[in-house]
């Protein structure tokens, strides 16, 4: 039976190797049922480590106060705001890829989105320790929900951008975390299906929900998906937006700056992407998926990081260029703050510029953009480099602001900041490793559904089609 | 009739079966608790709703029984309440503040039987209510842990005073006639002079020797020599039109500052209709916080010292300015010598040199500018240095020579500052009784044989004379802390007198003031004045002029590098070295806090170290990181390491050290290991004890950590934060600053409708009480009292010098100092001081950034901190133009709600504990929260003080006046910089001081439209022009451009 399942040849195959449904079941479960590897045992390992090493620096911070960082009454916020910021915009891609481009019916994104969600909602997970343990006194951080109380009219403010963030970011982490799961649940049902052990069976059948696979649940299925996309699309434009408002709403300058919503945004998603593309580079070796997260996959991305990261370079321009126009000679004196290579910090924004708007221009070059060593090399350094923008704007901004009486000694990390960093790391990867043994890690049944016309056994038969005359074609389709 | 019936349902009208069945049961359900009996609980007909209730009522009851266990904190009652305390209802008493001679009449304020803070005494003519650090200070050194406990002999404790006498007694009954001596620092109680003297009478061949860690001998001799007796006159700063001073820092330590700050304030004051000011020469090497105030400033090697005076004596009598090669000083010389030639009876010179001769070339350029019986008061003297150093240094002579019987010593601590404590040390081991009377353990009482400690000074009786004819009264706050006893009591009970000294105190003034009324009048006042007239003082005797100048010009050196020895505003002699809000206080000049360094210029730091300040990279390695290179000073054997601080307007050649450091762990916590001891380079000339000397330097390895509070010296022509002008571009153009803040705010509806138009957002109105502070930047000389006042009234925490290095010091109230002009030119650095606090802005940046409202605005214009609610995000801290406010990094009080978290770690990140002990916490302010970890805290405009003033309005039934409030920081002030109260009040002063300063007015950063309630006036400058703002070279940001607000010439 033929369908209007049709695309260009030209476009090459999103699943390779002349796969059948059952192929794809077997290599995507395969990893699930197996004993995990070594390599993931060590992986594992180092990850709890690192995380313990966090949970002991927070509680170090926690304990004996926020002065185990080296934060002062000049720099209130160094590498915690950072590292959160950091860590949300990393958070972004998930949602882009799973939502917007839903949406605009990208089809390559099913290779990719499930561990583009996964790494969406443990990267939001890791962001919020940061401003909940950035608190001087974490154990009132209850006082951030507006909740009713008997203190008369005590109200949380409803100006405060920080509070905006508190709604931001538990608003995209819900949303993330049903997007993710509702897609999971018929790939666990499959999963659920094919266990022997009885624990299996258990575990897959509460987490499936009872999916069967009827009709009525794949059309639901779709519905809730199309609502959730629906939603998760502004918050891809928000969440971030609203970020950048925790520094753009201020007085300080190099803060106060009206570009911040979009160039937070795009700096976010080529953050965002270059995580997915560290992640799925390494993910697609170790469980032997090449087949699914093929070169397409990480080309069509690499396309993306470099237009973001050139929009986020104009952003740069844009930004010194209205400080010399505004002539306000507190924001022309941060941002030669900045770019001044005499000033202290000037090695933070040269390393910033150099990483994120000077290094990703190498993906105009298909070969380039194809190579999957270099892929995975840039995709660190743009995480490098985006580490170092939100450090740029946080750092150098207030460390010389208006009263040069108070301009601040030099700020370097502590150990114990170092060490709830690194912690962030250890959760993050702690989940995902948890997450690559126990759930599929690519959306079996999306990529089932794309198989029809982007793999490359059905590819292969678009040639007959094609011959065809279109007469024939529409004679041949038109009644069923 | 029967009874009319309503009925609400016809179940009730029929009063059916039903019905009834129904009003019985109360609730028409059954209850969920049915019995259990055999079936499970998974049985019951409602187990959810049962099991979620079982849940909460067992969580519940669990919390309570566990977790509320709380630790027993007694507060036992007074059974009867003692006569005047009530409680939350604080004393006020007056008595002095003593510190060897210097006497500064104070009133104690007294909570709940605790001295908690020091206030100025306003009945004082002469001090007017004004106090230094040191006083403000001195409240904690009542409570210091380090304070000796009871007495000692031989280092063992002697149960009662009567073993301790009986011990002392059979001691110097023991002497068999061989001399003793008393030796105090200076002495000017009336009544305690005739304590002495009833004691040396009972020893004869006794005498009392009086030694000051600070010299004024020089003063004193050369005074004998120009008026036959030796005096130290008083000084009228305020009637002086040209003021010389010759290296004497007389705004910050010298002699007597809180008077002279107080006349120098009277010249300083600009007034707007009638402008003008007094004109302040300074020469010195280094550079003084009373240099940093001067007009004009030159700078000279400290050998020239003699020289200068000498030329300026020859300029002012017509020879000219002769033997100065170096043509700017010459020029300034001469200025110097033509203005105070042509106000003659309205100038006055003063030196700080410790030189005989040098004091009488001052002698007689005074006489000569008639600044005698003008400026120059010779009869209403100084009595707070009446030491001879030659007398002392015989005495040590004695000592060694074994010739000296015994040697009783109070509040003299030679074995720490004389010159050459080692050979003190040594005669003092063979003297046979060594009695100590000092209140702490130091470098001298350490070494005595008998130590018999004295009462703080608020837990003592007693007087003092000051100045000639202005006696204050000292009267105990509270019983003494401690086993101690008034040293008067000590002469007394060993001279036979058995009356105690509180009843011979009240026995002497009852008979010299005439009767027990005015005796308790005098008390309750704390000042008995009775100067005398300004008439008949001694002549002047030239004699001794002539030799002086040759003697004066003839140590000059013309290489080589020169040391200052010299004393910080806030810290002095070092007495009060154990005080940790002195040692946090930083220093007016170099901002540093818990050291002493070398001071050196520019370009001995480019010279030596490689370090030029005019270079941005080089600059800012410097000022960026607290590690700062050594130095190795070498004077004759002696030689010192000291770290390095490179200070614009230092003289090339001079290193300048300050005195007071260097303490052993016996004085206490905080003086411990702190700075090195200058004293050991000071010297003796044969004469007097000199403060200068001819050093070898050279580059020592290694660096060091210096904690300074502000790290970057230019305001980088941002004249939004300081407005200058010169008296003359004032004169002229009264108007200049005025317009040029009319200009800025134009497109923004002007100064008038600023307020309205600058935002977007709804103004609101402001009626009933709206605070507001006013500070003249011309009256603020830096000193910080006010910094001082603003830590013991808030209960501002001390963090200790590695909290400072991480900029983690939190004081609420902190003095900018700027320098301007070229670094390479000493005599071109201008410094301005600039008191910065919370300025309550009216659209503060920092209330609308707080996610859980923590700090917001009072209706009376309060910037609040609510500490309960905040959750230190630091937020608003980050968003404060003026970074005001202060997080609690650490427990810094011990207020935490963890148990023994004060010590965070190891090395550097400890935090110091200096204000946790229960004695110390004694003087915290009840009125003031203790702040815990981790939240914001800042100025509050002493809230608790206008709470207690708009009561105190209220309970007479009229409106607030000024007097009812005063902040802390207002009242602690010696030159009236501040000035606080109610604006919405148009008779307010500070209204005033607002409208009849309007072309001086000015708010920092007024452009970003915070609308801060605290304003400035511009600071005037007496001088020819105001030097360019940019310390380093070429401004690091454009100075030029947006030169619209700017106040001067530039």
């Amino acid at each position: 039976m033929a369908s209007l399942r049709y695309e260009s040849q030209v476009r090459e195959p999103l699943v390779t190797g002349a796969k059948t449904y059952h192929d794809v079941t077997e290599d995507i479960v395969r990893p699930i049922e197996a004993a995990p590897s070594r390599l993931w045992k060590i992986g594992f390992t180092i990850s709890v480590l690192l995380l313990l090493f966090g949970v002991y620096s927070v509680y170090r911070e926690v304990v004996y106060g926020i002065g185990e960082w080296n934060l002062n009454k000049t720099i209130g916020w160094g590498w915690d705001i950072t590292n959160f910021v950091w860590w949300v915009g990393i958070g972004h891609a998930g949602t882009l890829i799973s939502a917007i481009l839903l949406l605009f019916r990208q089809g390559w994104r099913t290779g990719v989105n499930r561990a583009a969600e996964a790494m969406t909602i443990f990267a939001v997970m890791c962001a919020g320790q940061f401003p909940i343990f950035h608190m001087g006194r974490v154990w009132m951080a209850f006082f951030v929900l507006p909740y009713p109380n008997s203190r008369g009219p005590l109200w949380v403010n409803f100006n405060s951008p920080l509070l905006w963030d508190v709604f931001a970011i538990s608003t995209y982490f819900t949303v993330s975390l049903l997007f993710w799961y509702a897609g999971l649940l018929p790939d666990l049902a499959t999963v659920r299906d094919r266990a022997k052990e009885k624990w299996r069976k258990n575990m897959y059948g509460v987490l499936a929900f009872g999916w069967t696979g009827s009709t009525k649940h794949w059309q639901r299925h779709e519905a809730l998906s199309l609502v959730l996309a629906g939603l998760s699309t502004p918050l891809v434009l928000s969440v971030h937006t609203i970020v950048s408002f925790d520094f753009a709403t201020s007085v300080i300058p190099g803060w106060h700056t009206t570009i911040f919503p979009p160039y937070f945004v795009a700096g976010a998603i080529f953050s965002g992407f270059a995580m997915v593309q560290t992640l799925l580079i390494i993910t697609r070796k170790v469980l032997n998926l090449n087949d699914y997260i093929t070169m397409e996959h990480i080309e069509v991305m690499n396309k993306v990081i470099v237009l973001t990261g050139s929009i986020v370079g104009i952003a740069y321009i844009t930004e010194l260029f209205i400080s010399w126009y505004g002539q306000n000679p507190y924001e022309m004196a941060a941002f030669k703050n900045r770019y001044d290579l005499s000033t202290p910090y000037a090695w933070s924004y040269w390393l910033m510029m150099s990483c994120n708007v000077i290094a990703p221009q190498f993906f105009w070059f298909r070969k380039l953009r194809r190579n999957i060593l270099f892929t995975f090399f840039m995709s660190i350094i743009v995480n490098v480099g985006m580490w170092f923008e939100r450090f740029v704007i946080i750092v150098t901004s207030i460390y010389r602001d208006y009263l040069p009486s108070s301009w601040s000694t030099y700020y370097t990390p502590s150990l114990w900041e170092v060490g709830f960093y690194l912690g962030t790391f250890g959760l993050f990867f702690t989940c995902f490793f948890l997450f690559a043994k126990y759930f599929p890690v690519i959306a079996i049944a999306e990529i089932k559904h794309i198989l029809k016309k982007n793999g490359e056994s059905y590819k292969a038969n678009m040639g007959e089609e094609e011959k065809a005359t279109v007469e024939h074609f529409t004679h041949e389709n038109a009644h069923h | 009739m029967e009874q009319k019936k309503y009925w609400q349902s016809f179940g009730e009208l029929t009063n059916s079966a039903a019905h009834q069945q129904n009003a019985q049961d109360e609730f028409k359900e059954d209850l969920p608790f049915e019995g259990l009996d055999d079936k499970g609980l998974g049985s019951a007909t409602t187990p959810r709703r049962d099991f979620l209730k079982y849940v909460g009522f067992s969580t519940a009851a669990a919390a309570v029984a566990a977790s509320c266990e709380m630790p027993v904190k007694k507060a036992i009652p007074f059974v009867n309440r003692p006569v005047d305390a009530i409680p939350g209802i604080a004393n006020y008493y007056a008595t002095t503040y003593v510190a060897g001679g210097t006497a500064i009449p104070v009133v104690a304020k007294v909570r709940d039987g605790r001295p908690i803070k020091i206030e100025g005494n306003e009945l004082s003519s002469w001090s007017k209510g004004a106090t230094t650090a040191q006083v403000q200070a001195s409240v904690l050194d009542l409570y210091d842990t380090a304070r000796l406990r009871y007495p000692l002999a031989e280092k063992k404790e002697v149960s009662t005073f009567d073993a301790f006498d009986k011990m002392v007694g059979e001691a110097l009954a023991g002497l068999n006639g061989a001399p003793l001596v008393l030796l105090t620092s200076t002495v000017n109680s009336p009544s305690s002079k005739a304590v002495i003297a009833e004691f040396l009478a009972k020893y004869p061949g006794s005498r009392h020797v009086q030694y000051d860690a600070t010299s004024y001998s020089g003063m004193l001799l050369a005074n004998e020599a120009s008026f036959g007796s030796r005096l130290l006159p008083s000084y009228a700063f305020e009637k002086a039109k040209i003021i010389v001073s010759l290296g004497a820092d007389f705004l910050g330590t010298w002699l007597n500052p809180v008077e002279f700050q107080h006349g120098y304030t009277q010249g300083r004051k600009v007034d707007p209709k009638h402008p003008g000011m007094s004109k302040h020469y300074q020469f010195e090497s280094m550079l003084s916080m009373t240099g940093a105030n001067a007009d004009e400033r030159f700078t000279h090697r400290p050998s020239e010292s003699g020289a200068v005076a000498a030329a300026l004596l020859g300029a002012i009598n017509g020879q000219g300015a002769s033997g100065i090669s170096d043509a700017a000083l010459k020029k300034g010389i001469e200025q110097a010598a033509k203005d105070l030639a042509a106000n003659k009876g309205q100038a006055l010179v003063v030196s700080g040199s410790n030189d005989v001769n040098v004091q009488l070339i001052v002698n007689a350029i005074n006489e000569a500018v008639g600044a005698f019986g003008t400026t120059v008061n010779l009869v209403n003297k100084l009595q707070n240095y009446a030491g001879i150093d030659a007398e002392f240094v015989k005495l040590v002579e004695e000592m060694n020579a074994g010739s000296v019987g015994a040697l009783l010593i109070y509040d003299a601590n030679p074995a720490y500052d004389y010159f050459d404590a080692e050979k003190f040390k040594a005669g003092l081991k063979k003297v046979r009784v060594t009695v100590s009377f000092n209140e702490k353990m130091d470098e001298t009482t350490e070494l005595c044989k008998y130590v018999l400690p004295a009462n703080h000074y608020l837990e003592s009786w007693g007087d003092a004379e000051h100045k000639v004819g202005y006696i204050s009264m000292l009267q105990p706050t509270i019983a003494p802390l401690f086993k101690t006893r008034q040293w008067q009591d000590n002469l007394l009970k060993w001279s036979g007198n058995t009356t105690s000294y509180a009843d011979y105190f009240k026995n002497f003034w009852t008979a010299r003031l005439g009767g027990e009324p005015t005796y308790l009048k005098a008390l309750q006042d704390g000042v008995v004045e009775s100067p005398a007239m300004v008439m008949g003082f001694p002549s002047f005797n030239g004699a001794g002029v002539a030799a002086a100048l040759t003697a004066a010009v003839a140590g000059k050196k013309t290489s080589g590098q020169e040391l200052v020895i010299y004393q910080k505003a806030t810290f002095t002699d070092g007495r009060q070295s154990n005080n940790p809000w002195l040692q946090e206080t930083p220093d007016p000049i170099t901002r540093a806090t818990w050291d002493n360094y070398a001071i050196v210029s520019p370009s001995l730091g480019k010279s030596m170290f490689g370090i030029d300040i005019t270079n941005a990279t080089q600059a800012d390695e410097y000022e960026a990181f607290p590690k700062k290179p050594l130095i190795k000073v070498k004077q004759g054997a002696k030689e010192m390491e000291l770290p390095v601080l490179i200070i614009p307007g230092v003289q090339a050649d001079t290193i300048a050290v300050a005195v007071g450091y260097g303490r052993t762990e016996a004085i206490g916590k905080a003086a411990a290991g702190v700075g090195k001891n200058a004293y050991a380079l000071t010297s003796f000339n044969g004469t007097t004890f000199q403060r200068t000397a001819a050093v070898t330097v050279e580059k020592a390895a290694g660096e060091y950590k210096i904690a300074t509070t502000q790290t970057h010296s230019s305001y980088e022509g941002r004249y939004e934060v300081i407005k200058e002008i010169t008296l003359a571009d004032y004169v002229k153009n009264p108007t200049k600053i005025l317009d040029a803040r009319k200009k800025e705010l134009e497109p923004w509806g002007g100064l008038e409708n600023y307020e309205k138009d600058g935002t977007i957002y709804p103004v609101f109105d402001k009626p009933g009480i709206k605070w507001g502070m006013s500070i003249d930047l011309n009256s603020c000389y830096g000193c910080g009292a006010c910094v001082v006042a603003c830590t013991a009234e808030n209960n501002v925490s001390v963090v200790g010098k590695p909290e400072v290095l991480r900029a983690h010091d939190m004081h609420w109230l902190r003095i900018d100092r700027y320098f301007a002009g070229d670094p390479n030119d000493p005599n071109s650095i201008q410094t301005v001081f600039q008191p910065m606090m919370c300025q309550h802005c009216d659209n503060a940046p920092c209330e609308n950034v707080c996610p859980v409202a923590a700090t917001n605005h009072s209706s009376e214009g309060l910037n609040q901190m609510t500490y309960n609610r905040c959750i230190g995000t630091r937020y608003c801290a980050n968003n404060c133009p003026y970074k005001v406010r202060r997080f609690n990094w650490a427990d810094y009080t011990g207020a935490d709600s963890f148990a023994d978290n004060q010590v965070g770690g190891k090395g550097e990140n400890e935090v110091i504990t200096m204000m946790n002990d229960d004695l110390t916490r004694m003087v915290l302010n009840p009125d003031v929260t203790v702040r815990s970890r981790g939240v914001i805290e800042k100025c509050s405009f002493c809230v608790q003080r206008l709470q207690e003033g708009k009561l105190a309005a209220k309970k007479a039934g009229r409106p607030l006046e000024d007097r009812d409030v005063k902040t802390a920081c207002q009242q602690a002030c010696a030159a009236d910089a501040i000035v606080f109260g109610n604006v919405n009040n148009k008779e307010s002063l500070v209204s005033k001081h607002r409208a009849e300063n309007e072309n001086r007015l000015f708010y920092v950063q007024e452009q970003i439209h915070v609308l801060p309630n605290v304003s400035y006036l511009a600071k005037v400058r007496n001088t020819g022009e105001i030097s360019a703002h940019t310390q380093y070279g070429e401004p690091h940001f454009m100075g030029e451009g947006h030169g619209a607000a700017e106040g001067g010439h530039h």
